[in-house]
């Protein structure tokens, strides 16, 4: 499987950095998504304290889907990552990655954490690198290249601007080749024009690997933009549940701004 | 790379070289009695004197390695028990409520205490000094530790790492901004200690060479040994910036790049 990715990453190193000419552009169908993990929520709950976040939820998420969870802010989308995670446990119910509970599925689960979390004391690398055995060193080099940061490898994450730490944060989510990528918020802190990239960027990797990814985002754009299937989570239940049948890859426009259209109505009605 | 010194350099040394020259023609003319504060010439004579007789090199010697080994198994426990105490919640509180106690204790205090138990030799100046930096090493390895990021920790516990990983990865660096700030301290109280506890007894070191000397009313070696001290403890002190830029090149306000 390591060889697999790796022949797909080497060979767009530096490329993916800058926003795609539409003729490198791999058509329609998709890549197959054998790599992605499962996810299933059975009936899960959460309290804290005597509010109840999210109650009696049940999703199923095919191996290799995108799907992106909105909602306003407290209304528990970080909770169910967390959930997800495994940075939590649900007070009823019952939470399966790949048929196995998140902690014994921890190996094929990684988090894009929205503020990045890159040790200041590590270097690029290093900090892709983070968590590797010794073996798979290698995979963070070409992590590293598929975000387009190869030459960046030796530097503190301290020079780096807001976009390219994202892109680390990014490629060491991938290094360990996880079957399942959770992204908490990840480009709320970016400026547009650098959104609009990694969103691109995002999608191609998911595009090229196969892996399953849960978007966790205020941006209902950026869910319409990435998404397979948006669910709207409201007063701890999930209110709205569509899928998203753009072509890929997906610009900016008319039809992702219809679906952009139909969650806010649902959302603004209310 | 520069190597003659730059004009500001020059200036710098400008007043302390001035001070020098009067105190030696105040000295050599009698304006001051030698005997109370005898001319800079008479000091580096008296150094030089020591040294071709070979006590000078063994009492620094000495100093040195009291200072050495107090700060070694002072510093060490200090840096255990702060960690115990930075990664479990249960040394936090058996330990910590305990040594705040003890904290308040000048350890210097227990001088009379201390020469009861160890009498006046090696181990007593030893312990006072591991007393000493114990105390500044434990604080800030354990606030250190508290003051993580704990993005960071939730962060390495999705990577997977292991907890020894984890130590090297993440708590260690973590903390050594706070740890150093506590080496240096510690260094300092170290030297402190050492004058203090030296003045006590014994029949080699620094403080020997300073208090013997005062018996004999010889001025300058007194001065010698002030001199002395001053000059290792900030040999010390460069050392421990050296080796502070470079363990933490990463961080905006130490590292060089």
């Amino acid at each position: 499987m390591a060889s697999v990715l790796r022949q797909q990453l080497s060979p767009l190193a530096g490329v993916l950095a800058r926003p795609r000419p539409a003729a490198r552009v791999e058509a329609y169908p998709l890549p197959p998504h054998e790599r992605g993990l499962g996810v299933a929520l059975h009936g899960v709950s959460k309290d804290f304290g005597a509010r109840t976040v999210l109650r009696n939820i049940s999703i199923d998420i095919a191996p290799g889907q995108f799907v992106a969870v909105v909602g306003r802010s407290g209304s528990g989308k970080s909770t169910l990552l967390r959930l997800l995670a495994g940075l939590e446990e649900p007070d009823s119910g019952q939470v399966l990655l790949g048929g196995r509970a998140p902690r014994e599925a921890a190996a094929s689960l990684r988090i894009m954490f929205q503020d990045g979390r890159l040790l200041p004391w590590r270097s690029v690398i290093e900090n892709v690198a983070l968590g590797l055995k010794r073996a798979d060193l290698g995979r963070a080099t070409d992590a590293l290249a598929s975000v387009g940061l190869a030459d960046r490898a030796g530097e503190w994450p301290r020079v780096l601007s807001g976009g390219q730490k994202q892109r680390v944060a990014l490629a060491r989510a991938l290094a360990a080749e996880p079957g399942l990528i959770l992204l908490d918020e990840p480009l709320g802190a970016l400026d547009a024009l650098t959104r609009l990239e990694m969103q691109a960027l995002i999608e191609d990797l998911w595009r090229r690997i196969g892996f399953s990814a849960v978007l966790v985002t205020h941006d209902v754009a950026e869910a319409a933009l990435l998404a397979d299937r948006i669910l709207l989570i409201e007063d701890g239940g999930i209110a709205l549940d569509i899928a998203v049948d753009i072509p890929r890859p997906r610009r900016p426009g008319v039809e992702v701004a219809a679906v952009e259209q139909k969650v806010l109505g649902y959302l603004l009605k209310s | 790379m520069r190597f003659l010194p730059s004009q500001k350099t020059l200036l710098s040394w400008a007043v302390p070289l001035a001070l020098m020259v009067v105190w030696e023609i105040a000295s050599v003319s009698g304006v001051i009695p030698p005997h109370k504060l005898p001319p800079p010439h008479r000091v580096v004579m008296a150094g030089w004197h020591m040294l071709r007789k070979g006590e000078l090199v063994r009492d620094v010697l000495v100093s040195t390695g009291r200072a050495a080994a107090g700060f070694a198994i002072g510093g060490g426990l200090g840096f255990v028990f702060g960690l115990l105490a930075g990664v479990s919640r249960t040394a936090e509180t058996t330990v910590d409520s305990s040594l705040q106690m003890l904290r308040m204790v000048p350890h210097l205090a227990l001088i009379p205490l201390v020469i009861l138990w160890f009498g006046i030799g090696e181990s007593a100046k030893i312990f006072l000094v591991a007393l000493g930096v114990f105390f500044p090493i434990y604080y800030n390895t354990y606030h250190g530790i508290r003051g993580i990021d704990t993005g960071l920790l939730e962060m390495a516990r999705i990577q997977g790492l292991t907890k020894f990983e984890l130590f090297r990865e993440v708590i260690f660096p973590g903390a050594l901004p706070s740890i150093m700030v506590g080496i240096r301290y510690a260094l300092g109280i170290m030297w402190l200690t050492l004058i203090v506890a030296e003045t006590i007894a014994g029949n080699a070191g620094i403080g020997f060479m300073t208090m013997n000397a005062r018996e004999f009313m010889q001025t300058d070696v007194v001065l010698l040994g002030i001199l002395l001290y001053a000059l290792l403890g900030k040999l010390i002190d460069v050392g421990a910036r050296r080796i502070e830029g470079s363990a933490l090149a990463w961080h905006p306000s130490f590292g060089s790049n």
